[in-house]
C-alpha cells in the first residue's frame, strides 16, 4: 500500500461499522490526509452519508484495491504559485503510477515525492483556500451507485450553482468577496463552503456531564481546534483550553442557569429567553457551540437579529442546557425558528418535538403562523414532520361528527389552530397520504395504520408543553428601530 | 373510470375537507390514479441531502412502519456522557427559585478577569508564593490587563507598570512571564478569542472569522434578488434627494441675506438722506469705529457698573468735549497701540495722585461712590486685546473692557490739582511723549474765542478730539481774543522749543493763577513763546466755512464737519442735478445761518460755552435737513451714495475741504449698531455720532432751543437718541439697552448730573445749564483748528 499515494479526492471503500455494529464498507472520499508520527491519517467523507459521520481513518480502513483517483481536467491552476498554498494544485492530483482502477491513464502521473513533501507542511494547515476536491468528476458506477453519476463532485456536492468556477468563489482575493445576504437568519448559503468548514475541527467538547463529538465545523479560535478537548463552561459556555482554566474559570463564573429571563418552567424543563444583542457573549458561545452540530447554519454576521431561546433541565447543580432554537425578532418570511437544536446526549427523547412545540406556543401568542428557516437538515425534517403529523392527526381524530354530519376542517383552519404555515400543513397531509380526491373533491382519510401509529406514539410522547405555563409577550421589534 | 380525463382542481385551503376513516370508502382505492393534482411539496431540504442514505431509509422506515425503528434512526457520532469529576468541578448546589428567573440586564457585568490561569501559571504561581503572596485571582487580573491592552502592540515594561500597579518585584516576574509565555502562543492572545473581522474585508472568506457586524440592516425578501440592488438604488436616491434639499435650502438662505442686504442697503440710503450725507462721511464715521474696535473698545452708555476705565480716565483729565473733525493729526492718539495708550495714561494718573487740594466744586461723596468716575487702584489694568464679539455688543458694549466696581472700595474724585498736573509739569516726560501730552492754547474760529489749554488728538474714525485741560489761566485766557494772536505763526516744530515753551509755561501755570497776569499771558503767546492752536482762517467764506472751516493741514486732504459734508458733491451725479440740490442746500444754509445768528445774539453769559453753540448748529443743521426732504434731495442722496466715487473727489463748488473717504459705500458696517461711534466719545465731547443719530430724532431741536433744559429733559434726550441709534441697529423704536440705563442714571443724579461720563448729551445739558460747575475746569468743546 505504501507505493501508493492516497490523496485529498479519492475515493475509496471504507471500513466502518453500522448501528448494528456490522462491518459495511462505504464508498468514501478522502478530503484530506495528515501525517502524525509513526503514521498517516485520513479525513474521509462517506458518499450519501452525511457530512456528520466523516472521520479520521488510519490508514488500514482503507479498501486500497478499489481506490479511484480524482480526475484531472477539473483542476484549476494555481493561483500564485506558492508551493503549498494550494492542495489542489496540479500535480498533487495525479498520483500513482499503478493505476489500479483503470482510468485513462493521462489523468495519472506520477509526483510522489513531491506530495508527500507537501502534506507534511499542510498536515494542519487549514488554509482557506485549500480546495482539493474541486475536481473529481463522477466516477463511472464502481460501486454499484448508479445514481452517483448525476452528483458530482462529491466533497462539494451543494455547490450546485458555483458550475466549474469553484475556485471564484472561495478564494477570492481578486474580485468583490461574496459575502452572505445579512439578514435572515445564520442559514449558510454554501457560497463560502470550502475544505476548512467541510472538515470537522474539534475534536471532542466536554460540556457538564457530558462528552460531545462535534459534527461539523465550527469557528471556534483556531489555537483551540487543535486541543484534543474542548471545556465548555456549562452555563456560560465559554470556551476553554483545559481542565485547569475552567476550575479557575468557575470560581469566577457564578452563572447556574442561561443569563435571560426564564420564560417557561414546568416540571424541571425551563426556557430562557435570551437577546442576541443584550448578550452577545452568551449567544456567541452558543452559536458556537451549535455550530458544531449544524451544518446549514454559518456565524458569517452577529447574533444581533435573533433571540435565542434555550431549554433546559434543573437539577441541583443548576439548569442543564438541553437544547435551543433561535428566531429572528423580525421575520419578513413567517419563520417562527432559525435554528434549532437538541444537544446530542438528550436527543431522541422528545425534547426535539418539545422546542418544535415551543416554538409554535410562541407563535400561538404572537398569532401568526410560522415555520422553521429552510434548508431542514434530516434530522430537522424528520422531526419537524414527526411533530406536523402528530399534531394535525390529534387535531383531526379530535374532530368528532357534527349534527351527525361528517366532520370537516379546511386546511386554514388546521393552520390557525396549531400556528404551522399552511404549506407546512398540506405537506404534512400529503406525506402521511390523508389527502385523497373522491367524488369530485378532496377529503381526508384516516387509515387505520396512521391512526393505531399515531395513538402509539402519542402514548409515548410525555414531554409536552403546558401553555399555561408560559409567560411570553411577544414584543414588536420592529417599533425599536434596532433588533 | 377515466378519471384521468379532468383534472383535479387544485387543492383549496378555505375549503371544508371531510374526514373519513379508510374504513368508510371500500372504493377510495379507484379514485388513487388522480391523486398527484395535489403538487408535491417540497420537504425544504437541500436536494443533495434529501437522498442520504440514511435519512432515506429512515424515512422509508417510518413510511412502513409509522413509527422509529431503533435501527433506523440516522446515526450520528457518538460520545460519552459520564464525567466523573462533574460534581468537583461544579461545586454547590443551586435551589430552585420559586419566581421565574429574571435577570437584570446590567446585572450580568462582573468584573472579573477574562483570563483563565492554566497549570503552567500555577507553576509559576507556586514558585511566586514562596517570596510573597499572591492569589490566583490577582494574577489573572494581571494577565487579563496585560492582555487586553496589548491590542496593537505588546505592552511595554513601563506602561505595564502604570497599568498593573503592584509591587515591583512581583510586576517584574508577572510580565516577564508573560511576555515568555505570549510569544509561545499559537493564538493572537492568551485569552483565546473569536477571529475578528477586519475593515479592509480580507477576512470576507475566512472561515474562523465569525460574527461579522452587520453594516446596514437590509430588510428584504430572500427569495427576491432583485431586491436588494433596489433597495440600494433607493438609498441611493433617497441620498441624493437629500442632498437636493440641502442645497435649495442654503439658496433660499443666501436669496434671503441677499434681500436682506437690499433692504438694510435702502435703510442706510434713507438714512444718510435724511441725515445729508451725500458724501459718505457719516457713514465712514459709522463705519471706521467699527472697523477699529478691536483696539479700541470705545466706553459707551453711562450704564452702572458697567463702564470703560479708559472712559473714566478720560474723566479724571477733565479734558475735552471730543469734536469730529476728520483731519489727520500728525501726532495720531494711539488708538492703534491701546496698550501703550493705558500704560501712559497710568503714569500720568500716578503722578497726578499726589496732593489734594480741597476740592472746589460739590461733588457728593455719594454720587463719587455711586457712580465712580475715578477708578483707583486698578488703574494699571492693561486688558488684553481681544476682537469685539459683536453678539455681545448689545448689551455689553464695552466687553472685557467693562468696569466693574469692586466691592467695598472707595472710588475718589477728581482734584483740581491733578487736573492741572498736566504734562508739561513732567520735563521728563519731554520728548517723544511731550509731543502726544502737550496741551496748547487753544483757541476756536467759532465762536471765536480761546479755550484755553487743549491738546488735540485725532479719536476714533478721524475725529479731531479736544482733551481739554484747566488751569488757573482760563479765566483770564477766555478773555482774551484769539484773534489777538492771529499773527502769521511759526509751524514749524521744533521740538526741544516746544518743550522749553511748556516749560516755562508749566512754572507759569504752577505759581498758580494770581500770579500770571492777562498781559503777561498775552505777551507770551504773541511772543510765540506759547504754541497756541487757532483755526486757520477758513479760505473761502461759504456758509459753513465761516462758522467752522477746516483747513486742511499740511495739505492733507481733510473733511470738514458735518456741515461740511453737504456741500461736498459726489461723482456719479449730473452737473445739472447738482446745481439744483446745491441751490437748495444754499437756501438751507441761509436758514442755518439766520438761525444761529439769531442763537448767537441771546443772551450767552461770558462762559456760554460752544457747547451750546454747537448745539445750536446741530439743531439748525437737523431743522434744515428736515426740510430738505424733498425728492430732489432724495434722489440726490440716493445717487449720491450710489454713484459715490473713491476719495478725493475735487469739489466742483470750489470747496477746499475734501472729504477722505467720501461717499465709498461701507455696506458692511451698515447694520451694525452704530452706539460704539455714538458712544466711544465718552470724553463729555459731542460727538458727531450724537449729532448724526440726534438727528433722526426730534430731540435735538428741543435741545437747542431749551434754555433752561432740566434734568427730565435731559433725560427725554437720551432715551430719544436711543430710537435713532437703534435703527441703524434694525431695531426700530426699540430703545437701547444702554439709553434705559442711561436714562436710569439720569433720573438718580439727583437733578445734578455732574460729570456724567459717557453721556455725551448729559454733558451738553450739563455744560449748558449749570456752568457755574463748568467753570471749574470742566472740558468744553472746540472746533477744529489749527496750530497757531
Amino acid at each position: 500500500m505504501a507505493q501508493v499515494d492516497v490523496v485529498e479526492g479519492c475515493r475509496l471503500p471504507v471500513l466502518r461499522k453500522n448501528q448494528e455494529n456490522e462491518d459495511e464498507w462505504p464508498l468514501a472520499e478522502i478530503l484530506s490526509v495528515k501525517e502524525i508520527p509513526g503514521r498517516k491519517l485520513y479525513y474521509v467523507h462517506y458518499i450519501d452519508f452525511n457530512k456528520r459521520l466523516d472521520e479520521w481513518v488510519t490508514p488500514d480502513r482503507l479498501d486500497m484495491k478499489k481506490l479511484q483517483f480524482p480526475k484531472k481536467e477539473a483542476k484549476t491552476p494555481t493561483k500564485n504559485g506558492l508551493p503549498g498554498s494550494r492542495p489542489s494544485s496540479p500535480e498533487r492530483e495525479v498520483v500513482s503510477a499503478h493505476s489500479t482502477a483503470g482510468y485513462s491513464s493521462q489523468t495519472l502521473t506520477c509526483c510522489n515525492s513531491k506530495l508527500r513533501f507537501k502534506r507534511k507542511a499542510e498536515s494542519v494547515s487549514l488554509a482557506p483556500q485549500a480546495s482539493p476536491v474541486t475536481s473529481v468528476p463522477s466516477l463511472p458506477g464502481s460501486n454499484g451507485t448508479a445514481r452517483r453519476l448525476m452528483a458530482s463532485q462529491p466533497g462539494r456536492k451543494r455547490k450546485a450553482n458555483c458550475g466549474g468556477t469553484d475556485e471564484d468563489s472561495q478564494d477570492s482575493s481578486d474580485g468583490i468577496p461574496s459575502a452572505p445576504r445579512m439578514t435572515g437568519s445564520l442559514v449558510s448559503d454554501r457560497s463560502h463552503d470550502d475544505i476548512v468548514t467541510r472538515m470537522k475541527n474539534i475534536d471532542c467538547i466536554e460540556l457538564g456531564r457530558h462528552r460531545l463529538k462535534p459534527w461539523y465545523f465550527s469557528p471556534y479560535p483556531q489555537e483551540l481546534t487543535t486541543l484534543p478537548v474542548l471545556y465548555l463552561c456549562e452555563f456560560c459556555l465559554k470556551y476553554l483550553k483545559s481542565l485547569k482554566c475552567l476550575q479557575r474559570h468557575l470560581t469566577k463564573c457564578n452563572l447556574r442557569h442561561p443569563p435571560g429571563n426564564e420564560i417557561y418552567r414546568k416540571g424541571t424543563i425551563s426556557f430562557f429567553e435570551i437577546d442576541g444583542r443584550k448578550n452577545k457573549t452568551y449567544s456567541q458561545n452558543l452559536c458556537l457551540l451549535a455550530k458544531c452540530f449544524l451544518d446549514h447554519k454559518t456565524l458569517y454576521y452577529d447574533t444581533d437579529p435573533f433571540l435565542f431561546y434555550v431549554m433546559t433541565e434543573y437539577d441541583s447543580k443548576g439548569f442543564h442546557i438541553v437544547g435551543y432554537f433561535s428566531k429572528e425578532k423580525e421575520s419578513t418570511e413567517d419563520y417562527n425558528v432559525a435554528c434549532i437544536l437538541t444537544l446530542p446526549p438528550y436527543q431522541r427523547r422528545g425534547y426535539g418535538k418539545l422546542l418544535i412545540e415551543f416554538s409554535y406556543e410562541l407563535s400561538k401568542v404572537e398569532g401568526k403562523t410560522g415555520t422553521p428557516e429552510k434548508p431542514l437538515s434530516d434530522l430537522g425534517l424528520l422531526s419537524y414532520r414527526s411533530y406536523w403529523s402528530q399534531t394535525i392527526l390529534e387535531i383531526l381524530m379530535d374532530l368528532k361528527p357534527d349534527n351527525g354530519e361528517r366532520p370537516q376542517i379546511t386546511i386554514n383552519e388546521i393552520s390557525e389552530i396549531t400556528s404551522v404555515k399552511k404549506e407546512d400543513v398540506i405537506s404534512t397531509l400529503q406525506y402521511l397520504n390523508l389527502i385523497n380526491y373522491y367524488k369530485g373533491q378532496y377529503i381526508l382519510t384516516l387509515s387505520e395504520d396512521i391512526v393505531d401509529g399515531h395513538e402509539r406514539a402519542m402514548q409515548k410522547r410525555h414531554l409536552r408543553i403546558d401553555p399555561k405555563c408560559l409567560h411570553f409577550t411577544p414584543k414588536d421589534w420592529s417599533k425599536r428601530g434596532k433588533w | 373510470m377515466s378519471k384521468l380525463s379532468f383534472r383535479a382542481r387544485a387543492l383549496d385551503a378555505a375549503k371544508p375537507l371531510p374526514i373519513y376513516r379508510s374504513r368508510d370508502l371500500p372504493d377510495l382505492k379507484d379514485c388513487v390514479s388522480i391523486n398527484r393534482a395535489v403538487p408535491q411539496m417540497p420537504t425544504g431540504m437541500e436536494k443533495e441531502e434529501e437522498l442520504e442514505h440514511h435519512l432515506q431509509r429512515a424515512i422509508s422506515a417510518q413510511q412502513v412502519f409509522r413509527e422509529k425503528k431503533e435501527n433506523m434512526v440516522i446515526p450520528v457520532p457518538e460520545a460519552e456522557s459520564n464525567i466523573t469529576y462533574y460534581d468537583r468541578l461544579y461545586k454547590g448546589e443551586l435551589k430552585v427559585p420559586k419566581q421565574l428567573i429574571h435577570i437584570q440586564p446590567l446585572g450580568l457585568d462582573n468584573e472579573q478577569p477574562d483570563y483563565d490561569m492554566d497549570s503552567e501559571d500555577e507553576t509559576l504561581l507556586n514558585r511566586l508564593n514562596r517570596k510573597m503572596e499572591i492569589k490566583p485571582l490577582q494574577f489573572e487580573t494581571m494577565v487579563d490587563r496585560l492582555e487586553k491592552a496589548s491590542a496593537n502592540q505588546l505592552v511595554s515594561l513601563p506602561e505595564a507598570k502604570l497599568l498593573l500597579n503592584e509591587d515591583d518585584y512581583l510586576l517584574k516576574s508577572v510580565y516577564d512571564y508573560w511576555v515568555r509565555k505570549r510569544k509561545n502562543c499559537r493564538g493572537p492572545s492568551l485569552i483565546p478569542q473569536i477571529k475578528q473581522e477586519k475593515r479592509d474585508g480580507s477576512t470576507n472568506n475566512d472561515a474562523y472569522v465569525a460574527f461579522r457586524r452587520r453594516t446596514e440592516k437590509m430588510q428584504t425578501r430572500k427569495n427576491r434578488k432583485n431586491d436588494e440592488a433596489s433597495y440600494e438604488k433607493m438609498l441611493k436616491l433617497r441620498r441624493e434627494f437629500s442632498r437636493t434639499v440641502t442645497i435649495l435650502e442654503m439658496i433660499k438662505r443666501r436669496e434671503k441675506s441677499k434681500r436682506e442686504l437690499l433692504h438694510l442697503t435702502l435703510e442706510v440710503v434713507e438714512k444718510r438722506y435724511l441725515l445729508g450725507d451725500f458724501t459718505g462721511e457719516v457713514l465712514n464715521e459709522v463705519t471706521v469705529p467699527l472697523a477699529e474696535k478691536p483696539v479700541y473698545t470705545a466706553p459707551v452708555t453711562l450704564t452702572n457698573g458697567n463702564r470703560h476705565k479708559a472712559e473714566l480716565k478720560t474723566k479724571m483729565h477733565k479734558t475735552g468735549l471730543m469734536h469730529q473733525v476728520s483731519i489727520k493729526d500728525e501726532f495720531p492718539f494711539d488708538c492703534v497701540r491701546p496698550k501703550k495708550k493705558y500704560s501712559k495714561r497710568d503714569k500720568l494718573y500716578t503722578q497726578r495722585r499726589p496732593g489734594r487740594p480741597p476740592s472746589q466744586y460739590t461733588v457728593n461723596k455719594a454720587d463719587i461712590k455711586q457712580y465712580d468716575f475715578h477708578s483707583s487702584g486698578e488703574e494699571d489694568y492693561t486688558p488684553p486685546l481681544s476682537p469685539p464679539s459683536e453678539p455681545d455688543e448689545e448689551n455689553d458694549p464695552d466687553g472685557l473692557f467693562a468696569f466693574r466696581r469692586k466691592a467695598g472700595c472707595q472710588y475718589l474724585s477728581p482734584h483740581m490739582d491733578q487736573n492741572l498736573g498736566v504734562l508739561w509739569e513732567h520735563p521728563e516726560l519731554a520728548g517723544m511723549d511731550a509731543l502726544r501730552h502737550r496741551h496748547s492754547l487753544t483757541a476756536l474760529s467759532l465762536p471765536s474765542r480761546l479755550v484755553g489749554l487743549g491738546r488735540r488728538r485725532m479719536g476714533r474714525g478721524g475725529r479731531v478730539i479736544l482733551d481739554r485741560a484747566s488751569s488757573g489761566l482760563d479765566v483770564v485766557l477766555k478773555q482774551l481774543d484769539p484773534d489777538a494772536f492771529a499773527s502769521p505763526v511759526s509751524r514749524t516744530r521744533d521740538i526741544n522749543r516746544l518743550v522749553a515753551q511748556r516749560a516755562s509755561m508749566s512754572s507759569g501755570v504752577s505759581s498758580a493763577t494770581a500770579a500770571s497776569s492777562f498781559a503777561e499771558i498775552l505777551n507770551n503767546i504773541q511772543s510765540l513763546r506759547w504754541h497756541c492752536f487757532r483755526p486757520r482762517p477758513a479760505q473761502h467764506q461759504v456758509n459753513e466755512g465761516s462758522r467752522m472751516g477746516k483747513p486742511s493741514l499740511d495739505g492733507r486732504v481733510t473733511s470738514s464737519l458735518l456741515l461740511n459734508t453737504k456741500n461736498n458733491g459726489s461723482g456719479g451725479i449730473t452737473e445739472e442735478q447738482y446745481q439744483d440740490h446745491q441751490q437748495q442746500l444754499a437756501q438751507m444754509q441761509k436758514q442755518q445761518l439766520a438761525q444761529l445768528q439769531q442763537q448767537a445774539a441771546t443772551p450767552c453769559s461770558k462762559q456760554s460755552s460752544l457747547l451750546e453753540r454747537h448745539n445750536i448748529q446741530i439743531a439748525c443743521y437737523s431743522e434744515c435737513v428736515s426740510k430738505t426732504l424733498d425728492s430732489a434731495s432724495a434722489h440726490f442722496a440716493a445717487s449720491a451714495v450710489v454713484s459715490a466715487p473713491p476719495l478725493g473727489h475735487v469739489n466742483n463748488e470750489n470747496k477746499p475741504h475734501k472729504t477722505s473717504v467720501n461717499g465709498v459705500l461701507h455696506l458692511s458696517g451698515t447694520s451694525r449698531p452704530p452706539h460704539s461711534a455714538t458712544l466711544s466719545h465718552s470724553g463729555a465731547g459731542i460727538s458727531g455720532r450724537v449729532s448724526s443719530s440726534g438727528i433722526g430724532g426730534p430731540l435735538l431741536p428741543t435741545h437747542s432751543s431749551s434754555s433752561l433744559q432740566s434734568l427730565p429733559n435731559h433725560r427725554n434726550h437720551v432715551s430719544a437718541v436711543s430710537p435713532a441709534h437703534h435703527h441703524h441697529s434694525a431695531q426700530p423704536s426699540a430703545p437701547s439697552p444702554s439709553a434705559l440705563k442711561l436714562a436710569t442714571v439720569a433720573t438718580t443724579l439727583d437733578h445734578v448730573p455732574k460729570v456724567t461720563p459717557a453721556s455725551t448729551i448729559s454733558n451738553l445739558a450739563r455744560e449748558n445749564h449749570e456752568p457755574e460747575r463748568l467753570l471749574n475746569g470742566i472740558s468744553e468743546t472746540t472746533m477744529a483748528m489749527e496750530v497757531t
